[in-house]
């Protein structure tokens, strides 16, 4: 945290592109940043490229061209590095059904390289999350779709690292839940943590994003600050975008 | 990194409930099986015991040295409570004597067939189909499962290594699923020494080294079932692949093997043999008679023309030469039927050898067939124990019969039948007329074939060589497909 640059890019797509071996292209040069303290939202339907973004970040694809930067490191050329800088949270937390929360938790912020934790700090933040400390000593096969959720979360945060990606993770919760989300997204943000958010969810992605972006066919075809959406019709916009009405990049 | 994934991994499988399931079921198999073979062992060193007493007895009332009749016996070897290799199936003593062959007999399953039905459970069948069995049902979603409940992705967004993965996945499990094995195989340990089995250091240096093989043997299994997880998607297809390799490999391989063997390299019964021997036996004798009328007739052209007493003349002149002749034509055709009985006998022996070591081979593509060989090997109840002990009672015979010859000689011997015929006995046989026990205090001993744990160790080297270089390759193989798993 101490090197991170305030102004500098946490996040940063550089003219990437994603052609896969049958031919279809997932991505199509996109190219946006995520500075420190911002949450940048892509809209966009399914196959639109949100995901194979977010998996070239995470390093689970190679980009065919272009570079996706996590705090100046390039992910395909330094993934381990690249990675010890973002925490993940996808649409379904799936954790190890037959560890506790606790356990899940204590796995995969030690995995994320933070080892001095103790037993209460994951209790507290747990508790931030929303999670009833009698599920903190249950194991995950018997939690909703909201308590794994929350479990994702508080592993995110545990793992304090200055980027996030979150695929889809207000899908599928109840509106209370993902107000309680939406809260912690903005806590996070305000903590100085560089999200990068994919989702179908217009409404909230407007609520907390100071970035949307809509994206159509492997193309980042739209591109507005929260100022620039001031009076807006987001859901219009996107639909626009997403029938092919509009195709400036803004 | 790579510590909290292993750590990880063991909270895994020590937590599966199935873990609980397969660590008692081994452990009361391995522990039953030794206590099972504890029993046996003593019983048949009970019987050894009696045997040789029975043998003492049976030497000290012999009345002739020509007649003298002596028993070796197998011991017992303590490692059979181990692994019974063909303990069971060969015979536990054989008669020496100068007129009967050296062959092991009445084998315990000879005694008892219904034995022979369902084998032994012994420590190595355990390790070999149940143990093996067990470390794919722990292995065959390691990474596969991992895709399929979404945990991968999460995994992956954090800073480990594909390879590192891999490795946590192998000494993970190898360390959850060998570890507690290590209890039920120290009991077992325990239960040697509160029996008061006689386990000399050469003994435990044996079963230590049938414990390293056997872990090898599932360390390969648990590798393996991480392969195939890593180059399948999905964890029923890897299931259902381990379970025919398994299969394949613990129960067709090692048949196939012997049964290819059998075709590559034919060999004629034992009774084909007998009746090729047979055949050539005649005609010898055939070819013999015919030359000997021919001779004869010869002879007698010679004595045309003479008279009757210059005849009896010729005859009483030669008579000697030609039973010279003729006895040497039989002792030459006696002698060729021998040489093609040993000639045939012996290209029959070859053969086997010949096929026993390409039926071992053939079955050494098999994991288990190796590691069923190794544990032999190590056990000393390997397919050769039979050619060892009669080779041992061959050369205690040869001793033996030496010694009472020597004996026979020096001190005279009493070795001859009284046939009587009474009107009112009727006929008696008696055997020597003297019947003075013979002294058979320096007749050698039977010894056992002996040998040191690197004669022992030494076959072992192929098998253990072939189940690490197996297991290497695998977990090579596996590091590999991973580096092009899918892991979205």
């Amino acid at each position: 945290m101490e090197t991170m640059n305030k102004t500098a890019p946490i996040l940063e797509a550089v003219n990437l592109s994603k052609k896969y071996e049958d031919g279809m292209l997932a991505l199509n040069n996109v190219s946006f940043e995520v500075k420190p303290g911002e949450i940048f939202s892509m809209l966009g339907g399914n196959g639109a490229g949100k995901t194979t973004t977010i998996n070239i970040f995470l390093n689970l694809l190679e980009p065919t061209s272009g570079e996706a930067k996590i705090n100046g490191i390039v992910t395909h050329e330094s993934p381990l590095e690249a990675k010890k800088n973002v925490a993940f949270l996808s649409e379904n937390v799936m954790l190890y059904p037959e560890f506790t929360a606790l356990q899940n938790i204590d796995f995969f912020v030690k995995l994320g390289g933070k080892l001095n934790y103790t037993k209460s700090d994951y209790q507290k933040v747990l508790k931030r999350v929303g999670l009833q400390t009698e599920a903190h000593e249950k194991k995950l096969k018997g939690f909703s779709k909201g308590m794994r959720q929350k479990c994702g979360i508080a592993i995110a945060i545990l793992k304090d690292a200055p980027a996030i990606l979150l695929d889809e993770p207000t899908s599928g919760l109840d509106p209370k839940a993902g107000h309680e989300f939406v809260k912690l997204l903005a806590d996070l943000r305000d903590e100085g943590k560089a999200i990068l958010m994919s989702t179908h969810d217009i409404f909230r992605a407007k609520e907390i994003s100071d970035y949307v972006g809509i994206m159509n066919k492997g193309s980042l075809v739209m591109k507005k600050s929260r100022a620039e959406l001031q009076g807006e019709n987001l859901e219009q916009l996107y639909v626009q975008f997403m029938a092919g009405y509009m195709d400036t990049v803004a | 990194m790579f510590s909290i994934l292993i750590k990880k991994e063991l909270i895994a499988i020590l937590q599966n409930p199935k873990f609980i399931t397969t660590f008692a079921v081994s452990s009361f198999l391995i522990i039953l099986s030794v206590l099972i073979g504890i029993n046996e062992y003593k019983n048949n060193l009970a019987q050894y015991d009696t045997g040789i007493s029975l043998a003492k007895s049976k030497i000290e009332e012999s009345r002739s040295w020509h007649s003298i009749n002596a028993i070796a016996y197998r011991k017992p070897d303590p490692m059979q409570i181990f692994v019974s290799g063909v303990n069971n199936d060969i015979g536990r003593f054989s008669n020496v004597s100068r007129q009967g062959e050296v062959k092991l007999q009445n084998s315990s399953y000879s005694d008892d067939p219904v034995f022979a039905i369902f084998r032994n459970i012994d420590f190595a069948f355990i390790m070999t189909i149940v143990l093996s069995l067990f470390a794919i049902m722990f292995t065959y979603n390691a990474v596969n499962g991992e895709k399929e409940d979404g945990t991968l992705r999460l995994l992956f967004s954090n800073s480990i290594s594909r390879a590192e993965f891999i490795a946590s996945k192998v000494v993970g499990a190898w360390l959850g699923l060998v570890v507690p094995l290590l209890i039920p195989i120290s009991i077992s340990f325990l239960l040697i020494i509160s029996f008061d089995i006689n386990f000399r250091f050469f003994d435990w240096s044996r079963v230590l080294t049938l414990a390293f093989v056997s872990i090898t043997y599932f360390t390969f299994f648990i590798i393996f079932g991480i392969l195939v997880s890593s180059i399948t998607k999905s964890s029923s297809t890897s299931f259902l692949l381990l379970l025919t390799f398994w299969i394949i490999t613990v129960f067709i391989i090692p048949r196939v093997g012997v049964i290819a063997a059998g075709q590559i390299i034919r060999i004629p019964s034992h009774a084909e043999i007998e009746s090729q021997l047979d055949a050539f036996s005649k005609d010898s004798w055939k070819n013999y008679t015919t030359q000997l009328s021919k001779t004869w007739n010869e002879r007698r052209l010679q004595m045309e023309g003479m008279s009757e007493s210059e005849k009896a003349m010729y005859e009483d002149d030669n008579s000697w030469g030609w039973m010279q002749t003729d006895d040497k034509l039989r002792k030459i055709n006696e002698e060729n039927i021998t040489d093609y009985s040993r000639k045939l006998f012996e290209g029959y022996k070859n053969n086997r050898i010949e096929l026993r070591k390409l039926a071992l081979t053939l079955s050494r593509f098999s994991p288990a067939s190796a590691y069923q060989l190794a544990a032999m090997n190590m056990a000393s109840t390997d397919i050769a124990l039979k050619v060892r002990y009669e080779d041992a009672i061959q050369l205690y015979k040869e001793k033996i019969l030496s010694h009472a010859s020597q004996k026979a000689e020096t001190d005279g011997d009493s070795f001859g039948l009284r046939i009587s015929m009474d009107s009112e006995k009727g006929i008696s046989v008696e055997g020597g007329r003297d019947q003075n026990m013979l002294d058979t205090s320096e007749l050698p001993q039977f010894a056992e074939p002996s040998y040191t744990f690197a004669q022992i160790f030494e076959p072992t080297i192929i098998d253990i060589s072939i189940l690490f270089i197996l297991s290497i390759a695998c977990f090579g193989l596996s590091v590999y497909r991973f580096s092009k798993f899918d892991l979205r």
